[in-house]
């Protein structure tokens, strides 16, 4: 049907009119629409239902309504109501008339309900009430478009407003499944930063993306473990100098990358190296004796070494029943990790040098502990008595010096006395209340 | 392949590693003797340097 069928298709009075007022020509006749000059009446736009449209045919006028079914008042818009859906559902359509209400995606709250199950079930009871109260959609209903204009915001109100409606829920019942999912989280995000600082992509894109991104952050993570823990064991195991020369290696590669192919992925192996061996040395821990644990009792002065060392583990040296004579005995404990117990004799006058990079020292009843800490306690003995002069070195762990193994106190307390100020004390009484104290 | 510009948290963080390399050498070496109270600080610094050098570059 063309426009000029059209003009011919109305009423009769209506083409008597227009016979009249219709100039001849059509030149003279602009208000009339052509394919090429559309007009109100013929819409710029093809309807969708016309597919011609766009090939330079007007599309069809529209057929006039019947006076019947002409709307005689306009409806008043019907509030959105949330319904539960029937196009979209797994168990009873509550996550997807959620979602077509708050126009965000159906499986966010799917994941929130199924956490929320997981960690005190407050997920099942809601889900629950909103199959009760919230009524299903209508059989013959169609997809309504989604609303626009809904803010992200909205969707974070409304999850946290859920989060402290089921907080008693979570107090309540989660606490293993929160025990598991909350480091998973964390691990999960570590994951996250990590690829991130290494690879400059950061946590955008869809659920697949981050995953992806997440699983190569863990494996950088675990990654630098495995070199943590290869530095750590090479530097205690005295290749201090091979593990230097490949930290320096490395900034040498990291270096050069920059003006040539950054490599930035070697930055955090290449720390990692550096802080795990850095920290061995600076304990102190040297893994020579072994590693086991070491029981020492020397029964005369012969027996008794100069030096006692262990890697790893405990060392005891017990000379309360080792027949010393008068006069000074050195005696030097040497341990990585782990625990020395020196039980000596009330009788014997103890002088001690220590140093532990991180851990106690307790001599007697005074102890001290913590990172990097020093004691040296010089003593005189009395006359006709041995003086032991001690020479600790603890990496890691705690240096006991005390008559009975009851008297062993656990790691990082305080003593009952200061090493500051204070001489031979009551459980030192073989030496002379004489001498200098010192401890850092 | 030479970069057009060089890429500066890469320099930092070669700096860095080289500075902490060379403080294991001179400990291992018997130079210096570490410390918790050495390493601490040069640790801190070095890792500050690499962040604020990242964190810069992708903000620019």
């Amino acid at each position: 049907m063309t426009m000029d069928d059209r003009r011919h298709d109305g009423p009769e009075e209506e083409r008597e009119a227009g016979a009249e007022e219709e100039p001849a020509g059509e030149e003279a006749a602009p208000e009339e629409p052509t394919a090429e000059e559309p007009t109100a009446e013929a819409p710029t736009e093809p309807a969708p239902e016309d597919p011609r449209g766009s090939q330079g045919e007007a599309p069809p006028p529209p057929a006039p309504p019947p006076a019947a079914e002409a709307p005689t008042q306009p409806l008043p818009p019907e509030p959105r109501r949330l319904l539960r859906s029937r196009s979209n559902r797994v168990i009873g359509g509550v996550c997807g008339g959620l979602g077509r209400y708050f126009n965000v995606d159906p499986i966010l709250f799917r994941i929130a309900a199924i956490a929320l199950a997981l960690i005190g079930g407050a997920g099942v009871l809601l889900y629950l009430a909103a199959l009760v109260l919230v009524p299903n959609e209508p059989a013959d209903a169609t997809a309504q478009p989604p609303a626009e204009g809904r803010s992200r915001a909205l969707t974070i109100v409304l999850v946290v407003v859920v989060l402290l409606v089921a907080w008693p829920f979570l107090l309540g019942g989660g606490v293993i499944a929160a025990g598991v999912l909350f480091p998973l989280a964390f691990l999960v995000a570590a994951g996250v930063l990590v690829w991130w600082f290494v690879s400059g992509e950061g946590p955008s894109g869809d659920a697949g993306d981050i995953a992806r991104r997440a699983a190569l952050g863990i494996g950088v993570l675990i990654l630098c473990g495995v070199i943590a823990i290869g530095g750590a064991w090479a530097a205690a195991a005295g290749g201090g100098v091979v593990v230097g020369v490949l930290v320096i290696a490395s900034g040498l590669a990291i270096l050069a990358g920059a003006f040539l192919k950054p490599v930035r992925w070697l930055i955090l192996p290449a720390v990692t190296l550096a802080l795990s061996a850095g920290a061995v040395a600076a304990a102190g821990i040297d893994l020579d004796g072994g590693v086991g644990d070491k029981t020492y009792r020397p029964a005369s002065a012969a027996d008794l070494q100069e030096k006692y060392q262990l890697g790893i583990g405990d060392l005891e040296v017990d000379l309360r029943n080792t027949d010393l004579p008068a006069g000074d005995r050195p005696l030097a404990i040497d341990l990585g990790v782990g625990q020395a117990r020196l039980l000596v004799p009330e009788d014997l006058c103890v002088t001690t040098d220590a140093n532990v990079g991180v851990g106690q020292i307790d001599v007697f009843d005074r102890g001290t502990g913590g990172v990097d800490v020093d004691f040296v306690e010089q003593l005189d003995a009395q006359p006709a008595t041995t003086r032991l002069v001690v020479d600790a070195d603890i990496g890691l762990g705690q240096l006991s010096v005390v008559h009975d193994p009851g008297d062993i106190r656990g790691a990082f307390h305080r003593g009952s006395r200061d090493f500051d100020g204070s001489i031979a004390g009551e459980d030192n009484s073989a030496c002379l209340d004489t001498g200098s104290s010192a401890r850092g | 392949m030479r970069a057009d510009r060089p890429d500066v948290p890469s320099v930092v963080a070669g700096i860095a590693v080289l500075a902490l390399g060379a403080v294991l050498l001179l400990d291992a070496t018997g130079v210096i003797e570490l410390s918790f109270g050495l390493l601490a600080p040069v640790a801190c610094a070095a890792a500050g340097a690499i962040l604020l050098a990242s964190g810069l570059t992708r903000r620019t």
